[in-house]
Order: structure tokens, then C-alpha cells, then sequence
């Protein structure tokens, strides 16, 4: 796919080169010139998504950054939350495999926790990479759709385990190796 | 481990470049000859010496720096080389940067202070690594060109030179110094057991040069509110220490999504410490001790 690309950006970079020669300004045809080969030679666009802000202080230079208020369950609650949701998931993965046999609880326990793992995995990468302070509304807009979206999963899922043969005896079938 | 590395280089230093002072003692008329300006406007200049008839080879390194100037806000930044005879400059990045400025070009800009790895304000980005310039050895057997920038992810004051402010305020927030009400038992100091000080070695030593906030993409991110390894290991300082009556309250300040919590064990900060310090484990401690 990067080929086909960057073969139409090429075709775009002789185009601009060979016509737009004479309309445009100097200054102009050289700069888009070099755009447009530097951007041949990429693979994957470049975009701006949030590009960098000019500076700015809060108060005076000598106030300390204001320190944010309390909050455990988003903080270290939280945290041990998360480790031990991924501890757990390492014997829940062997045991089934290990004994051998296929105890619908523990698959249901084991559906549970991966999802209760992606949930929090991916609100860390929100929280990480779409910031409250600068974009507040696109971050409600991130969670409300992971919270759709793990309310979805956790109905597939449970649909999955209910009515067909459970994530255990799936990856099972399908393992080959 | 850094004092050790610094003196043996000095000692190393003053043998190689010895010499070549006696050579420009010699013959005044050559002092102001060691370095020459190339015409401009090909950006590049060379400091090679111009001694005839030297027992010595010119050995020729390039050092590209980066360069803005805030006066010239149309102009983009750019990279200018300098080449150096490494015969005649000291060992290490610092002292060619030095040299820079004092023969080739005096509109270079960059923060030093003691030379000897102490102020920690000669921090910058040398060939990919954030490390301190006075530390830093110039590779004389590699014939590489040097690449020297402003520490990443910063706001750039002046070409090397970037603003600190923000870690400055941060590192304000965490209160660092000791609080405590009640007074001394004997009225004279505050006492500490040996091991309650030991507690605090490999966290005393950061010297806020900045180089492991900087270079943690963590605190790229979210520089606004994350606190960044630099100040969640002096954090830990005062969390640690023994004659200190507010931990709760410390703690109570990390305590929510932004400030730790956006650590996630990246350890770039532990691998770039010029001082060789660990603000990875430090955070980590912190995270424990808050855990239950």
C-alpha cells in the first residue's frame, strides 16, 4: 500500500515540477518542490495532530505549577488495580491449558479479566495521548466511546460463553502450532 | 563513578593538549592564526591550526550544532559545522563547544558553569543522548561527524540554551525542603540514624540538570502535568527522609492520575543520567509505597 503512494506522490511531485513552473513565485516552486520530495519518500503521511503550543507560564515564573487535588481512585488505587488485574491474568491464562481441563467459570473469570485489562490499558493511552487541558472535549469523547465499546465486548463476550464453546476451547481449536 | 571519570579525563586532557599551547606560546604571531573563519556562506569554519612544519597530524573532527536565533524569528533553525583540531582542544564536548566560541564564532550560545559535571547546566543532546557536555568525551578514534542539540522537547531560549522554567516550577510544587513541627530533642539538629541517611544516597546526588525529564517520552506528552523523573526522584528525597514530618501530605500530592501515574517504566531517565543515578527506581519506590 505504501508503494501505490508513494508512487501517486511521485507522478504528483513531475506534476508540479513540469506545469506549475511558470504560474507560481520562485520562493514557492521551490518550497513545494521540496515538500513534495520529501514527503515521496515516506511511507506514511505527515500530520500535525496536536502540534506543540507557543509557550506559556502559568503566574509568575518563581509560582510553583499548581499541585492537583486528591484523588486515589484515579491514583494509586487505581494503579494497584491495574497491576493486580495483570498478575492475575498470568495463571488464569496457563491453568487452563496446564490442567488440561475446561471449567467454564475460569473461562468466564478469564473473559472478565482481559477485558477489565484492555479497558484500563486503553484509558491509559487516552489519558497519555488525548490531554484534558488542551483537547477536554475529544477526551470525554474518547472515554464515552471505550466505555461503549468495552460494553459492547463485555456483551459479545458473554454471549460467546453463554451460547458457543468459550474463549479456552477457541483459542484451542484454532491454535495449530 | 562520574568524579572518577571526570578526573582521569582531565589528567588525559592536560596531556594531549599540552603541546599545543607550548606551539602557540612559541610563535605569538600564529595565537591568533589557530583559527580561521571559512566564508560564511557555506555555514562551515575550521579551527585546523596553521603552524607549518608540526610533528603532529591534524586530527579533524566536525561538530554540527544547532542553531536559532530568537532575534531572526523568520529564519528556521538550522545546523552549522565547526571543524576542530582535537590535537588542540580538550577532551571533552565542553571544551570543544568552548573553543567554538572563543575562536570561531562568539554568537554560540550554550550554558556551562563548572566544567566538572557539578551545575549541571551544560546539559544538552549529544549525538542522541542527553548527557551533560562537560562529561562527555569527544570519540577520537571516530571520525563522525558530532551532533550537538538543545535538549529535546524543550522550548529553545537560544540555539543550545533551553527554558527551564516549567521543571523549575514543578520541582517548586513538591516543596523541596524539610518540613517538620516538632522540635530537635536536644535543641541542636535534627538527628538521623546511619541507615536512615543511607536511605538517601543515589537520590542526594541529582544535580537538576534535567537531561532524564527530558528525555522521557512520558513527560514529552504531558510536560503540563506530569512531574517527570528529575522531580519524582527528589520527590522520593523527601518522601525518604527520615527527619521529615509531612510524607502523608507528599504522598497526598501524588495522589491522582497526572502527576506519578504517568510514569510507565520507559526507563529512558536511567539510562541517560549523566551522574548515573536511578530516577526509574526511585519512581518505582514511590509507586510501592503508595501501593498499599
Amino acid at each position: 500500500m505504501a508503494s501505490i503512494a508513494r508512487s501517486s506522490l511521485l507522478r504528483q511531485a513531475a506534476s508540479t515540477t513540469k506545469f506549475s513552473a511558470a504560474t507560481r513565485p520562485a520562493f514557492q516552486q521551490t518550497s513545494i518542490a521540496n515538500a513534495v520530495r520529501a514527503t515521496a519518500f515516506h511511507t506514511t503521511a505527515r500530520r500535525d495532530l496536536l502540534p506543540p503550543l507557543p509557550q506559556r507560564v502559568e503566574g509568575t515564573v518563581n509560582d510553583a505549577s499548581p499541585v492537583p487535588p486528591t484523588s486515589p481512585s484515579h491514583g494509586s488505587y487505581h494503579w494497584t488495580f491495574d497491576r493486580l488485574v495483570a498478575g492475575s491474568l498470568i495463571p488464569l491464562t496457563v491453568v487452563p491449558f496446564a490442567a488440561g481441563s475446561l471449567n467454564p467459570t475460569l473461562d468466564a473469570i478469564l473473559c472478565a479479566t482481559i477485558l477489565i485489562h484492555s479497558h484500563t490499558g486503553f484509558q491509559n493511552i487516552i489519558i497519555d495521548y488525548v490531554p484534558a487541558y488542551r483537547t477536554p472535549r475529544a477526551r470525554k469523547l474518547f472515554m464515552w466511546g471505550l466505555n461503549a465499546a468495552t460494553v459492547v465486548v463485555g456483551l459479545a463476550l458473554y454471549e460467546f460463553e453463554t451460547t458457543d464453546v468459550g474463549i479456552t476451547e477457541t483459542i484451542k481449536r484454532i491454535w495449530t502450532a | 563513578m562520574a568524579a572518577l571519570r571526570s578526573s582521569s579525563s582531565l589528567l588525559l586532557g592536560a596531556a594531549v593538549s599540552r603541546p599545543a599551547l607550548r606551539i602557540a606560546a612559541a610563535s605569538p604571531v600564529a595565537v591568533r592564526g589557530m583559527a580561521q573563519l571559512a566564508d560564511g556562506a557555506t555555514h562551515s569554519s575550521t579551527a585546523a591550526g596553521s603552524q607549518t612544519g608540526a610533528e603532529k597530524q591534524p586530527n579533524l573532527k566536525t561538530f554540527q550544532v544547532y542553531r536559532w536565533n530568537p532575534d531572526t524569528t523568520t529564519e528556521k533553525p538550522r545546523m552549522q559545522s565547526y571543524t576542530l583540531d582535537l590535537n588542540k582542544t580538550g577532551p571533552m564536548v565542553l571544551d570543544a563547544l568552548i573553543r567554538i566560541k572563543n575562536e570561531l564564532d562568539p554568537t554560540l550560545t550554550f550554558r556551562r558553569s563548572c566544567r566538572e559535571g557539578i551545575c549541571g547546566s551544560c546539559a544538552m543532546n549529544i549525538n542522541g543522548t542527553n548527557t551533560l557536555a562537560c562529561l562527555c568525551r569527544i570519540p577520537a578514534e571516530d571520525k563522525a561527524e558530532m551532533k550537538i542539540y538543545p535538549l529535546p522537547h524543550t522550548y529553545v531560549v537560544k540555539d543550545l540554551v533551553p527554558d527551564l522554567t516549567q521543571f523549575y516550577k514543578q520541582y517548586k510544587s513538591i516543596k523541596p525542603y524539610l518540613q517538620r513541627e516538632t522540635p530537635a530533642p536536644d535543641g541542636k539538629e535534627y538527628r538521623q540514624s546511619k541507615a536512615d541517611r543511607r536511605k538517601l544516597d543515589g537520590l542526594y546526588e541529582c544535580i537538576l540538570c534535567a537531561c532524564c525529564s527530558t528525555s522521557c517520552p512520558s513527560y514529552w506528552w504531558n510536560s503540563e502535568e506530569y512531574l517527570g523523573p528529575a522531580i519524582l526522584l527528589q520527590s522520593y528525597r523527601w518522601l525518604a527522609d527520615s527527619r521529615d514530618e509531612k510524607t502523608a501530605e507528599r504522598r497526598d500530592a501524588l495522589n491522582n492520575s497526572m502527576s506519578l501515574y504517568r510514569c510507565h517504566t520507559i526507563l529512558n531517565c536511567t539510562r541517560t543520567c549523566p551522574k548515573g543515578l536511578n530516577p526509574g527506581l526511585a519512581i518505582a519506590q514511590i509507586k510501592k509505597e503508595m501501593a498499599f
